[in-house]
């Protein structure tokens, strides 16, 4: 450990800038300690302090002349590593229908982040489980978090929002960092991390720290963790809040909450992003753009016109569960690292360390949660789009459309994925894989929109932008060797053709499948021909109903639900499911009733996306990912949540 | 696209102060673009091309209804636009001078000045919405060129327009401003205001004042509950919520909470 | 209508700000009828602004005027704080003498170039303009650009400015943030002297008219964001604070707004003309070179020529920006800190049209008592229609649309912003039959 004087801090700015870093720091501006560029120690918030409140936040003079005597103030690292606002991709497209896509990625010079607090480390830490872990990197975050050079600073003095010392995240830096720093009255405190931390270290011409200091250092920390202006029991959280879904505190701190996204924007690990298209007035030069977004936000919850968090209290009840509830299970660790910017800076001064204790106070019993495993990480970039070809279309109804398509390299597809379809200047949409053919396959498109309408109306030869394949498929290996019933609504059967053609193309493996499947009218039945050819396998039946017709439909008129109560519904088959949500809820409950066990139930779920890789936090259902861990789930993993309003 | 399959777009005015027409106006680098691109057909503002009578694809309309000839017009106008938007704040909310609507129209009718039949004017100032369906409301007073110019676009390329609604601290924040009202005490209505204008007062350094109107799931009661703990009297809380948006629904229930 | 009867009429103006109409009627030679009808909705901001806060009063003043907010929150300012005794140090008058600057330039070159000059060639619009005159059409759209760009950076915006505040303003710039816009400011000079040489190249009737000019005065300076005294050819200067003694407005059938004459009922004008009249001495130097060069003969009395005159005033709003810019020191603090007491006062700018007068009375709540505001468009309102007896004679003697052309491009040389003269209905609200002052 190595010691200089505090007029010696320029050395630190010499070293930094001899070896090629810009580097960004606290500094004073409009009446708060913010992070930017800094030409020298004169630029550091010399002689202040903050003092902190629920909804305040004061800028005070010390006594002294500390220059790190501060907690944290309202800019976070995140922005530097994954910006408010950042372009993806630049798009073209030709007159003859070919497009093109170049990916955007980042060129900020090399950048040194000077007094980088523990509790900061630990959220560049959580944020890189976010965007590092499987089963896709963030190209653009990694390059960032790679580069940038870390001077941490230890803290000393705790403030009147932090509860790192609750969260385990601090106060100490004692890793994660290049540098590791701390501000003694008469000497800053350094040690080396890594290597490149130790080449700055060797340009500093400083001096061995004294056992003095060595233990004013370790008083100081001791002092600022017995200091925390705040606590947090973070034993059991998931599990109480998952248990807690209709505690009567979300309603009244829903009365306070303004739904502002202040907290998330603060909150140095909030990932949540939306991103949308621009382009010149034709639309054929066109760019993605990703910025920041919050669940507090209208359109986070949006998916076809409906909004699954409506209300205030269901968003705030999102914010804080998925804060410190179910980011455990996605990401093995608490989203929560005790820093108190969100209570600071929330205009009406909700604090979360008072309404997650006055849950607990007075809980009813814990839900278990799951535990997720996190796959390997693809490295290629999954933001940016391919060029695929348009080799055929088939027209299915009035509104929905098969494409067939192409791309090189092919994909390898599985039934129950998807993909993204884009088109430059227009926008993106989720798509279902339909079947496959060869190298060529099938995506089933319902008329329901700008993009959707706009890639309905493509044609071959045409080329349009794709992602993927997403999603994790129908489970037809655990379905192996039992009956199958096959459950589809509308646009839902679309999704389940390729595992239907799988089961009968094996009819060894599956002797008995059955396909109950209802839609709105007549003309809407999807697939009608192909069905003709499966109705004259062995082993397969089928029951149709539709919500309406003229005299001249013989079937069945009703629900699916209807159909389904006519049919026997053995314990021990696999039950595969699509369409809309409630038609899935009352399925599920007529089998539920029948005796058929959860985990022989399989939904395919549908949320809102902007990215399908598992980063813009949109799909999130409870702890999973639509993208990532669904999008088919086995009903006892979301029995909890299912049919429950606001998730 | 051929000349011939330009949309059609017509601007019109109401009882306004002309700041949104002129938004268009100040698109100088795309200007002749879109006029290129879209069949300015009718812009009084502008242009003397006299108006054909024939239907628009788009049509954009600022100001309020506030003389009984604007009800009148905005049915003609309604009648004959695929799409309607309203732009600005007197268009989508009345404006600044729906603030006479507070004021008893019994008392209104008693001004006493020179000549009252000399005037023809409504005794409130209403949004378009109040008398026709609307396709759009673009926000702001005035609305933000940028906005105005990915509304043109998205009509053109056939996308949905990127125009969130969310409140004004989210740009805040992206803009790596520091919050006026928690670091130093400054009123804002930024966390119950729509989007749009970039974020533009707390970057400097005063408080939002709504020209944006309310977001949807504007919870004034409790920013108003907030301003009032802080020490603000109920007349300034009034005041603050009676503004440039004042008649639309969320800000008009908030201030008359505080009436006396 | 005989055969010696000709009636000119439009209406609904183009190309103008606001709705209004004209309507001339003239029989063998006389005539009987001159009116410009301004029939755009009153909006009773006087009305709206009793009760409240002074310091909310740039804000709602600016919504007067989309095209000239700033003129509106400067006059605002200037009746307020002369009022409260407030003196906002030089920098900040030096700073919303900078604000005041882009505003003329965006205004001015918004008229010149989209609205005033198509009528010079013919055209119907300034995109119709542009199909034959491309480089002229872009030329005034950089400019405009560039006052939109040095009102937005001190004013947070082009359109209604969010900063101006009373005492001063809410942030004031880094001087480098300043410097930033000097080159885009000197391509705006360059093109402003273009733009002189052009405008004097264009064709213009030939009609002149014996002006009462009206311009502020009082000080060094070109006439823009501050002065005590107004002038007003052949008489005497008039205190600010004495407006409404020397000109009185009045109320007319065929218009929301209130007309303005001298006490004595004498029509007059207010705008470039007349600035440039009563001050051309104080013109910037290559503004004053420009006029030397290219402009008209002072004093100028033709309507017609005012486009020349207003492009002067763009090179000089120019230079003067360059200079001030160059000369800018940021002040210690953006405003000064003001003590509500119960006060009146009235203040008076240049705006792009000519002289906008304020006046408030506040409580000592720092309320707003009684609010009073004159526009330019509305004092020249008489003249307007002055001016259209005036051009009959020409008439007779074109085609009919000819004609008609003629007299539009006679109204839009006065660049009438018809939205500002309507607001001015006084509305006197009996409360049970308390007598509120009018």
């Amino acid at each position: 450990m190595l010691a200089l004087a505090h007029a010696e801090l320029g050395r630190l700015f010499d070293a930094l800038h001899a070896e090629g870093y810009r580097v960004i720091g606290p500094t004073v501006r409009s009446a708060a300690i913010v992070y930017e560029e800094l030409d020298g120690p004169a630029d550091l918030p010399v002689g202040w302090t903050d003092e902190q409140a629920p909804g305040r936040y004061r800028l005070v003079r010390r006594d002294d002349d500390a220059a790190f005597g501060y907690v944290v103030g309202p800019h976070t690292w995140k922005a530097h590593l994954f910006p408010p606002r950042e372009r993806l991709f630049q798009a073209r497209r030709r007159p003859d229908g070919r497009v093109g896509f170049d990916p955007v990625l980042p060129d900020e010079p090399p950048t040194a982040f000077l007094g980088v607090r523990a509790c900061e480390v630990a959220a560049m830490e959580v944020q890189d489980r976010v965007f590092l872990e499987g089963p896709h990197a963030e190209p653009r975050y990694a390059a960032r978090r790679r580069q940038a050079f870390l001077v941490g600073v230890s803290c000393l003095e705790a403030g009147q929002l932090c509860f790192c010392a609750s969260t385990s995240t601090g106060p100490r830096v004692d890793h994660g960092v290049d540098l590791a720093m701390a501000e003694l009255p008469g000497a800053y405190l350094f040690e080396a991390g890594t290597e490149r931390g130790r080449a700055v270290l060797d340009r500093l011409s400083a001096r061995p720290a004294t056992a003095e200091e060595r233990r004013h250092l370790d008083e100081g920390i001791e002092r600022a963790r017995g200091q925390m202006g705040r606590t947090l029991a973070t034993n059991g959280l998931p599990e109480l809040l998952f248990g807690n879904l209709d505690h009567p505190r979300w309603a009244a701190v829903a009365e306070r909450c303004l739904a502002c996204g202040n907290c998330t924007s603060v909150c140095p690990t909030c990932f949540c992003s939306s991103a949308h298209e621009e382009s010149d007035l034709t639309g054929d030069d066109a760019a993605r753009v990703r910025t920041w977004d919050s669940c507090f936000s209208l359109e986070h919850a949006e998916i076809h016109g409906v909004n699954v968090r409506p209300t205030v209290e269901d968003r705030y009840r999102q914010w804080l569960t998925h804060k410190v509830g179910s980011w455990v299970s996605q990401f093995g660790v608490s989203g929560c690292v005790g820093c108190g910017r969100c209570i600071a800076w929330c205009p009406v001064g909700i604090d979360l360390t008072e309404e997650l204790a006055a849950i607990r106070a007075d809980a009813a019993a814990p839900a278990p949660m799951p535990v997720r495993q996190a796959p390997a990480a693809a490295t290629d970039d999954a933001l940016v789009p391919r060029a695929a070809v348009v080799i055929g279309v088939t027209r299915e109804s009035a509104d929905v459309v098969t494409l067939h398509l192409a791309c090189d390299p092919p994909l390898a597809l599985r039934p129950g994925q998807f993909t993204m379809l884009s088109l430059p200047g227009l926008g993106e949409a989720a798509i279902s894989v339909s079947g496959t053919w060869g190298d060529a396959f099938e995506q089933t498109i319902r008329d329901v929109g700008a993009v959707s309408g706009a890639l309905s109306a493509l044609r071959p030869g045409q080329q349009l932008g794709i992602r993927g394949p997403y999603g994790n498929g129908w489970p037809l290996d655990a379905a192996r060797g039992r009956p199958v019933v096959v459950i589809a609504g509308g646009i839902g059967l679309a999704p389940l053709r390729g595992a239907i053609r799988f089961l009968l193309e094996h009819p060894l493996d599956y002797p008995d499948v059955r396909l109950v499947y209802g839609t709105r009218t007549p003309d809407d039945i999807l697939f009608g021909h192909e069905m003709l050819g499966w109705a004259s396998r062995p082993g397969f039946r089928m029951a149709i109903t539709v919500d309406r017709a003229d005299l001249s439909w013989r079937g069945d008129v009703g629900v699916v639900t209807r159909l389904l109560r006519r049919e026997p519904l053995s314990p021990e088959a696999t039950y595969l499911m699509c369409g809309p949500e409630v038609m899935m809820r009352f399925a599920v409950e007529a089998l539920t009733a029948a005796g058929v066990p959860s985990d022989h139930l399989y939904l395919a779920m549908e949320r809102h996306m902007k990215c399908a890789a598992g980063f813009c936090g949109r799909c999130q259902y409870g702890p999973f990912f639509v993208c990532k861990d669904g999008p088919i789930f086995r009903h006892d993993q979301v029995a909890r949540l299912f049919g429950r309003e606001g998730f | 696209m051929a000349a011939a399959t330009r949309p059609r777009l017509g601007v019109f005015k109401l009882a306004s102060c002309d700041g949104c027409q002129l938004t268009l106006l100040d698109c100088e680098d795309e200007l002749l673009a879109v006029a290129g691109a879209v069949d300015i057909v009718r812009f009084s503002e502008a242009s003397s091309r006299p108006d054909d009578g024939q239907p628009f694809d788009l049509t954009l309309v600022e100001g309020s209804v506030s003389a009984p000839e604007h009800v009148e017009q905005i049915h003609r106008l309604r009648a004959r636009s695929k799409r309607l938007v309203t732009i600005g704040a007197c268009a989508n909310a009345g404006g600044i001078q729906a603030l006479r609507n507070w004021v008893d129209a019994e008392e209104v009718m008693r001004v006493v000045y020179a000549r009252p039949d000399y005037i023809r004017s409504l005794a409130t100032s209403t949004p378009i919405s109040a008398h026709v369906p609307v396709d759009f409301e673009l926000r702001g007073c005035p609305i933000a060129r940028e906005q105005l110019l990915e509304l043109i676009t998205a009509m053109l390329t056939g996308r949905r327009p990127a125009l969130r609604d969310e409140s004004v601290c989210m740009e805040c924040k992206r803009r790596g401003n520091v919050c006026v009202t928690v670091a130093t005490g400054e009123p804002c209505l930024g966390p119950v205001t729509h989007t749009g204008c970039g974020a533009l007062c707390p970057s400097y350094d005063r408080g939002c004042y709504g020209c944006f109107g309310p977001r949807e799931r504007a919870s004034t009661g409790s920013l108003a509950a907030w301003f009032l703990a802080q020490g603000m009297v109920p007349a300034e809380a009034l005041r603050r919520f009676r503004g440039i948006n004042g008649w639309s629904e969320a800000f008009r229930k908030e201030s008359e909470r505080h009436e006396r | 209508m005989s055969a010696e009867e000709k009636v000119y009429q439009v209406d609904l103006l183009t190309r103008v700000e606001g709705e209004g109409s004209f309507y001339l009627r003239v029989r063998e030679g006389v005539v009987e009828e001159a009116r410009l009808s301004i029939f755009e909705a009153p909006r009773f901001f006087e009305a709206l602004l009793r009760g409240r806060s002074m310091f909310e009063v740039p804000d709602i003043v600016a919504r007067i005027c989309g095209i000239c907010p700033v003129a509106y929150q400067m006059s605002a300012l200037a009746a307020i704080e002369g009022a409260l005794g407030v003196a906002p140090s030089p920098e900040v008058r030096a700073l919303r003498r900078l604000l005041y600057c882009g505003e003329w330039i965006e205004s001015h070159a918004l008229h010149v170039f989209l609205l005033h000059a198509p009528d010079f060639l013919g055209y119907p619009s300034a995109v119709e303009m542009a199909k034959d005159h491309r480089a002229v059409v872009e030329r005034g759209l950089s400019l405009k650009k560039a006052g939109n760009a040095l009102i937005a950076l001190l004013g947070g915006r082009a359109i209604h400015p969010v900063s101006p505040r009373v005492g001063g303003f809410s942030k004031v710039p880094r001087r480098r943030e300043l410097l930033g816009l000097r080159d885009a400011l000197q391509r705006g000079l360059d093109s402003a002297l273009e733009a002189v040489r052009w405008t004097a190249s264009l064709p213009v009737p030939d009609f002149e008219q014996d002006y009462v000019f009206v311009a502020l005065a009082g000080g060094d300076a070109y006439p823009l964001e501050s002065g005590d005294r107004i002038a007003v050819s052949g008489r005497a200067d008039v205190p600010v604070a004495d407006f409404e003694t020397h000109f009185v407005e009045e109320q007319v059938p065929h218009s929301n707004a209130l007309a303005c004459r001298l006490a004595d009922g004498t029509p007059y004008l207010c705008g470039p003309m007349s600035r440039v009249n009563h001050h051309a001495d104080k013109l910037h130097p290559l503004a004053a070179a420009a006029l030397r060069e290219h402009g008209p003969p002072l004093p100028v009395r033709n309507p017609y020529r005012s486009i020349v005159v207003r492009a002067i005033e763009i090179v000089h709003a120019f230079a003067e920006a360059l200079d001030g810019i160059d000369a800018y020191v940021e002040p210690e603090r953006p405003f000064v800190e003001v003590t509500a007491r119960a006060a009146i006062g009235a203040g008076a700018t240049e705006a792009p049209r000519g002289l906008l007068w304020h006046r408030y009375q506040l409580g000592a709540d720092g309320l707003v008592v009684d609010a009073r505001i004159v526009p330019p468009t509305s004092q020249n309102q008489a003249r307007i229609e002055e001016d259209l007896r005036g051009v009959a004679p020409a008439l007779l003697a074109l085609p009919h649309e000819a004609a008609t052309r003629r007299c539009e491009q006679l109204i839009r040389a006065y660049d009438p912003c018809i939205s500002c003269a309507t607001h001015f209905l006084r509305l006197r609200i009996d409360r049970a039959g308390e007598e509120v002052p009018s």
